[in-house]
């Protein structure tokens, strides 16, 4: 089942992919060596883009209102601040 | 106030490029690691930044970074980075040097790029082919060539994939310039040179154009005596 925490995991992940994609982009535009911008090129572009994907499903998903009910849970005791993720 | 000299000159669009590349990796990376700390709630605010955390700035720092490392691969400190190209980059480089390679390379036309003005392949897809078959080079360097010495000297000699072309030579020199034609030989042969039944390589050879490669009788190592002896010869020509 889809919930709000499934849509911050898959945030969470695209951001930390994104750091992985641009820290291999970096280091071939620093260092460009043969095997460093064949990295950048293709495995930093492959996460570059897996991550932008991931994203964008998460605010589809964000936005079609999946998992609003829960937003009802720190009002009655059972979650944190902002209305996010259930314990 | 004391003003202060350019710490990072720019000097080409390469370098403009790069520079950009890295102004917009560090906000993308300032502004996802602001959500990794903060942790704050979805709202539109947040999505807005990491769209362009995660999307915009990720696409420009992709962009501008591939357009760099496509012009920088054209460079010949890009083909010396593998070692066994040594023997290649370091006679092309040498200002002493009289070897086809080294002459052609301290013409402005080519400069820098020497290696790729002589070696991509000249059709609609050229450079395409050029850079599949840099990807094949680099699986040959890793899995044939990264132990074999200083200069390469314990690997195969290389050789090309195919035979050079003429049509790499009558790029710039035309078989119809009169100081081209003036030359006996060349004229005597011109419609075999057209035809490609004579190779340009076949007068100007391999140890006239690479001298310190192993595959053309060389040592690898730095001027040989000889070497610029035959390339000095080659000049007088």
């Amino acid at each position: 089942m889809i919930s709000r925490l499934t849509i911050r995991r898959l945030v969470l992940v695209s951001t930390i992919t994104t750091l992985v994609s641009l820290g291999l982009m970096v280091m071939g535009i620093v260092f460009p060596k043969p095997i460093l911008l064949v990295l950048a090129m293709s495995l930093g572009q492959l996460f570059g883009t897996l991550s932008l994907a991931l994203y964008l499903l998460a605010i589809v998903l964000d936005l079609q209102g999946v998992g609003e009910h829960e937003d009802l849970r720190p009002h009655i005791g059972l979650g944190g601040e902002g209305g996010g993720e259930p314990k | 106030m004391v003003s202060r000299a350019a710490v990072y000159e720019i000097h080409s669009i390469e370098q403009l490029l790069k520079l950009t590349a890295l102004v917009a990796s560090v906000i993308s990376i300032l502004i996802l690691l602001w959500y990794l700390v903060r942790r704050p709630p979805l709202g539109r605010l947040t999505k807005v930044m990491l769209l362009f955390g995660l999307g915009v700035m990720p696409l420009g720092v992709a962009l501008t970074g591939n357009i760099a490392g496509f012009e920088y691969t054209l460079k010949r400190p890009f083909c010396g980075s593998c070692h066994v190209m040594l023997p290649y980059t370091e006679d092309a480089a040498d200002p002493a040097s009289n070897s086809l390679a080294a002459i052609h390379s301290r013409n402005h036309a080519f400069g820098e790029e020497s290696c790729y003005n002589c070696h991509a392949d000249y059709q609609l897809f050229g450079a395409m082919t050029t850079k599949v078959n840099g990807l094949k080079h680099l699986f040959y360097y890793i899995t044939e060539y990264a132990n074999t010495g200083p200069y390469g000297e314990g690997g195969k000699p290389i050789h090309m994939y195919k035979s050079f072309s003429n049509g790499m030579c009558t790029r710039c020199h035309s078989t119809t310039a009169p100081s081209w034609l003036a030359r006996e030989d060349h004229a005597g042969m011109l419609d075999d040179i057209r035809k490609g039944d004579a190779k340009c390589i076949d007068c100007h050879s391999g140890e006239k154009i690479h001298p310190r490669a192993f595959a053309h009788g060389g040592s690898g190592r730095p001027p040989v005596a000889a070497a610029a002896q035959a390339g000095q010869k080659e000049a007088h020509e």
